[in-house]
């Protein structure tokens, strides 16, 4: 039962440090062009999980600290994949709650 | 010798093939940034009684590119320099050549179009082409789904076939995954490109 508390615990602790910034991205329209996004943030070392989104042309990205990604740096990647960034912001929900609410639609 | 703008993202190299019976290519590229890229190719391609071997370097540039909410638009420079041999007549004869291609193309996650312009010139020889493809998706997929496309294709080669190919194709799309298999009178052809 301890370890179980303990467990919870930590869990709720490690969310509670975690940040998701939504980032609006022009131009996303194919999953063959997208994967360049997904795949350069997946090697940053703060990234906790992506999640790229075609339906409404969206990125996620949920970081492992409360500080998230630079917005400069998400910008550069977006460019340097070849689309635009319209709008970043942070939001409340994690990436895998986004995934969800996308994958029970 | 066109291309489907293998132009992914920095750092990545994309290997694309292409077989038919009368076309057959394999190419490679590495894209150095966010709008240059460089790559190797061969091809073999045989018609009205011509039969080219060609090996080149090429460099990809994307000059323009307009990203909007629901779409992307693209203007491409393609220059390939290497050496081509001819054979016709029982007569082969080995050429250096330089081939710059521009490409035009517009989609959006139902749409396709693309319209591109190849000068070849070798000696006498005129082998341009012209490509216009044109097509839509089945359906909207997530990003993690296969997409299915159909896509006509038409082409004109100067000097290498009297009539412009027309080609129906179904085009599949997942991630690092893009396959083309589409029947030109008759024959089937299939183009298949992966990025890594």
């Amino acid at each position: 039962m301890k370890k179980l508390i303990v467990i919870g615990v930590l869990c709720f602790s490690a969310n509670s440090h975690a940040l998701t910034q939504k980032i609006e991205v022009l131009g996303m329209v194919c999953a063959f062009c997208a994967q360049g996004i997904e795949k350069s943030f997946e090697s940053v070392k703060n990234v906790k999980a992506v999640f790229v989104n075609l339906e409404d042309y969206f990125v996620a990205i949920e970081s492992n600290d409360e500080n998230g990604i630079d917005e400069n740096f998400i910008r550069t990647v977006i460019t340097e994949s070849g689309y635009d960034v319209k709008k970043i912001e942070v939001v409340s929900e994690s990436v895998s709650e986004i995934k969800r609410k996308y994958e029970s639609k | 010798m066109l291309y489907a703008a293998p132009m992914s993202f920095k750092g990545s190299i994309t290997t694309m093939a292409t077989a038919s019976k009368d076309h057959v290519s394999l190419e490679s590229s590495y894209v150095i940034t966010a709008k240059n890229a460089i790559g190797i190719s061969a091809h073999t391609i045989k018609g009205n009684g011509y039969k080219l071997r060609a090996g080149n370097i090429f460099h990809l540039r994307r000059l323009m590119r307009k990203n909007a909410v629901s779409s992307q638009t693209n203007l491409w420079l393609f220059t390939n320099i290497g050496k081509i041999n001819i054979k016709k007549n029982f007569k082969d004869k080995d050429h250096s050549y330089l081939s710059p291609t521009l490409q035009f193309d517009y989609e959006t996650k139902r749409l396709f179009s693309l319209f591109s312009h190849q000068i070849l010139r070798v000696g006498h020889e005129n082998f341009d082409t012209t490509k216009i493809e044109g097509g839509f998706s089945f359906y909207e997929t997530g990003y993690n789904e296969t997409q299915p496309w159909f896509i006509l294709k038409a082409k004109n080669t100067n000097s290498l076939f009297k009539k412009i190919e027309y080609t129906p194709t179904l085009r599949l799309i997942n991630k690092a995954i893009f396959m083309d298999a589409g029947i030109t009178d008759g024959d089937p052809s299939l183009h298949l490109m992966y990025t890594f």
